[in-house]
């Protein structure tokens, strides 16, 4: 398994190619300004050097400033660039690192700059008719309902971009759902086909989106971690550790020991129902409705240990900014918790059992090592196709530092990897709840000062690294907050790993096999 | 009561008790958090088992009876939602689930219209964030006239004798 | 697949009866509060009002009105005001009219009066 390490000095590096200027140092992130004539040159430096592109997000102000977050993972460090572009057009970054694509049309989208090149960007979260104002154009039209936007509008409606058909010459494309069937999300995406086989697959994500990043300005931190369980609810407890991990900070704050031994509880409970629920996903997208409802009474036994040991089936309302707001109910996890676990254990290794299964789900849906790294996956997704992220063993923050998790990695990157991988991380994250039991969790938060700053926070979702960044006003309200569940990352992967030779009834095993959300990258 | 209500009293009871044997739910997702969907997707699981009360998961709208609708309705939606409703037969059941559904959450704006009552006429109104299995049931059953609702009795006053 | 039907058969019956039968599981959720309504004065309804996140709490003068569809149970307004307000325990909450789940609470008096 070949890995690619970044250079030690990643970032001492990166001030030596751009030269001059002065990084800010604080809770594990290092924050490089960078002039907009030398970001296409930091970009190649830090790609060469193997950092991780984990987000790239904008924020309006005098300028709009552009901030990149790269995962330096064997310096157990993120960098943030930020640089300001003064001028609609920046420099393309999605040649030199790909991951990049999806967060520069939701940028053209929201604050109207778009990369250098004329290369066509998809419309990701506004709707078509959402547009600008293209009256006085030819062939233009007027736009439709105005929709709020967290800066300015782009002077031109994005294109589509479609992956050219190439299988055969005959291949034709059809739009499929949003409304598919019954008790699943809605999820719109096109299918390019040639019968059978699948050519291409992209989604549209705009019927989802709820603009939560805009709903969020102007709320206090407390405020706004009640929408942030919402972006993405089955990783509520991810999505809002991240973002009191970044409020915390911002204002530099540190919950106590005992309140960040109970996120870890929350979160690996919340790691624990999520691989679960997939493995009840995997079964029902192969026809197999006895693993099912095997999985499903393990799913249900750790909903409801959820409820006894924090008082909700998925542990909403748990986390505070600067600590938590409920400690678990101790006896009842350690009574409750080897029962569940023994459920799931059962039915997984009764499914490891029947071959039937496990040929639907081996050589499905593969995602190889290097489409893994060039997309930036993270999370199971890319824990089974070879690349060795945990953003709990990377940039181990909270109860981490303490007791770590095993890493759980699985060369194959097809749909078996995945499950193994799951099954992996279930098993670690029980042991993981006994030490973080032991060692005393606690409610308790400590009380945010006042004042303002930026932050950047993370949490390791069932899913994968989620991130979250946010910058706060002198009045301590929130006035740009960036959330990036890991479906933001991962569903790019989908439309790979659907695309590798597979056939239609696929579609489903590799859906759950990734057990994303629309929710969470339409959020 | 006029004779028309009488009538319409008459047939809806004739459609509750055909309803109540054998009813088939198309879910229909607005734009949730995707948890409703898990406690809706539990409810075909061994602990709950709509099955046995007759209920079903149906894919495709012309099959259904009850419409389930979770998320706060966001306006970019509204077409879809509208298609599937009248791709339904009559006569059909729309239940309104979930806290964004029936108006709490989202503020109703620019993106979302904030309640699904807003676009589709609703039946039966289920809170909950996300209602349980339980809850979802009782709604069901509710909808179907095989329980009486009891909302309407609650005072949700503290010290009061029990109802 | 007999590996399956001998392990379902020992398994055993987990259905609920729900509702032939109250399900014990019901216990542990999370319900809508349910207010004393001679402790909350006009001062102590204004502070739930704002501390709601899902707008659930409205004041209309003497009233406190209170739509049980909006609500999320998350517990806000009880750490707001612990012995004024608790869970009502009640989850079987659909209904067949949107106003039947608006329900009133008449208030104390105005604080200072």
């Amino acid at each position: 398994m070949t890995t690619l390490q970044p250079r030690p000095g990643a970032a001492a590096s990166l001030l030596g190619a751009i030269g001059g200027a002065a990084p800010r140092e604080g809770g594990g992130v290092v924050t490089v300004p960078v002039p907009a004539a030398q970001l296409e040159t930091a970009v190649h430096h830090l790609a060469a050097a193997g950092a991780r592109l984990a987000d790239l997000f904008a924020a309006d102000g005098d300028q709009v400033t552009l901030r990149l977050v790269w995962g330096l993972d064997s310096e157990r460090q993120y960098l943030v660039t930020e640089t300001p572009i003064d001028a609609p057009e920046y420099p393309p970054l999605s040649d030199i690192a790909p991951a990049a694509f999806t967060e520069e049309c939701e940028i053209y989208e929201q604050f109207g700059v778009r990369p250098a090149g004329g290369k066509p960007l998809n419309r990701v979260a506004l709707p078509p008719g959402a547009g600008p104002d293209l009256r006085g154009v030819p062939g233009g039209r007027p736009p439709g309902p105005a929709l709020p936007r967290l800066g300015h509008q782009p002077p031109e409606a994005p294109g589509e971009v479609h992956a050219p058909h190439t299988v055969g010459g005959q291949a034709f494309e059809f739009p499929f759902g949003p409304v598919r069937q019954a008790g699943v999300e809605s999820l719109y995406y096109g299918l390019v086909t040639s019968g059978e086989e699948i050519v291409d697959l992209y989604l549209f994500t705009w019927h989802k989106h709820r603009g939560l990043e805009w709903r969020l300005r102007g709320r206090r931190p407390a405020e706004a971690m009640f929408l942030a369980e919402r972006a993405e609810g089955l990783s509520a407890t991810a999505v809002t550790w991240a973002l009191a991990a970044a409020v915390e900070s911002a204002l530099g704050v540190q919950p106590t020991p005992g309140a960040l031994l109970t996120r870890g509880i929350a979160l690996e409970l919340e790691r624990l129902y999520n691989h679960a629920a997939a493995m009840a996903a995997l079964c029902q997208s192969t026809g197999l409705s006895v693993g099912q409802a095997a999985a499903e009474i393990a799913l249900e036994r750790l909903l409801r240990l959820n409820a006894t040991t924090f008082g909700h089936r998925y542990l909403f309302g748990v986390l505070d900014p600067g600590g938590v707001r409920r400690a678990p109910d101790q006896a009842a996890l350690r009574d409750g918790l080897p029962g569940a676990y023994g459920e799931l254990r059962r039915a997984a290794d009764a499914l490891l059992a029947t071959n039937s299964f496990m040929d639907r789900l081996e050589a499905t849906g593969i995602v190889s090592t290097e489409q893994a790294r060039r997309l930036g996956l993270v999370g199971p997704v890319a824990r089974a196709a070879g690349v060795p992220i945990d953003c709990r063993l990377d940039q181990p923050t909270g109860p981490y530092a303490a007791h770590p998790p095993a890493l759980a990695v699985r060369d194959a990157g097809d749909v078996l990897a995945r499950f193994r991988v799951m099954l992996d991380e279930a098993a670690d994250s029980v042991r993981l709840i006994g030490d973080l039991l032991d060692a005393g969790p606690e409610a308790g938060t400590a009380g945010l000062p006042g004042g303002g700053g930026s932050g950047l926070g993370w949490a390791e979702s069932p899913r994968g690294e989620a991130l979250a960044w946010v910058s706060l006003d002198d009045g301590g309200r929130i006035t740009r907050a960036r959330l990036r569940p890991a479906s933001v990352r991962n569903w790019r992967g989908f439309d790979d790993a659907a695309r590798s030779q597979n056939v239609f009834t696929d579609i489903p095993i590799i859906e759950a096999s990734f057990w994303l959300t629309v929710a969470g990258t339409a959020r | 009561m006029s004779a028309e209500e009488a009538l319409a009293g008459q047939l809806r009871q004739r459609v509750a008790r055909q309803f109540g044997r054998s009813l088939h739910i198309r879910t229909l997702d607005t734009g949730s958090c995707a948890v409703c969907e898990q406690e809706i997707r539990l409810l075909g699981a061994p602990h709950y088992d709509l099955h046995r009360l007759g209920f079903f998961f149906t894919p495709a709208p012309r099959h259904a009876d009850l419409l389930m609708v979770t998320g706060p309705m966001i306006r970019a939606f509204g077409v879809a939602a509208r298609k599937t409703y009248q791709a339904m037969p009559g006569p059909k059941l729309v239940v309104a689930t979930g806290a964004c559904a029936l108006g709490g959450v989202y503020q109703p704006d620019a993106f979302v219209h904030g309640a699904v009552d807003e676009i589709l006429p609703v039946d039966v109104w289920i809170p909950g964030c996300p209602p349980s299995p339980l809850a979802l049931l009782q709604g069901l059953l509710v909808a179907v006239d095989r329980l009486a609702g009891k909302v309407s009795g609650l005072t949700f006053a503290a010290g009061e004798a029990p109802q | 697949m007999p590996l399956w039907f001998a392990r379902g058969l020992r398994r055993g019956i987990v259905t609920t009866r729900y509702p032939a039968r109250p399900d014990s599981s019901a216990a542990g959720l999370p319900t809508p509060p349910a207010f004393r309504a001679g402790m909350l004065d006009h001062r102590l309804a204004d502070l739930l009002v704002t501390v709601c996140p899902s707008r659930a709490l409205r004041r209309d003068g003497g009233v406190l009105l209170f739509d049980v569809g909006r609500c999320t149970a998350c517990g806000r307004c009880q750490e707001a005001a612990p012995g004024a307000v608790a869970p009502s325990g009640e989850f079987e909450l659909a209904g067949t009219s949107r106003a039947d789940f608006v329900k009133k609470i008449e208030l104390g008096p105005e604080a200072g009066q």
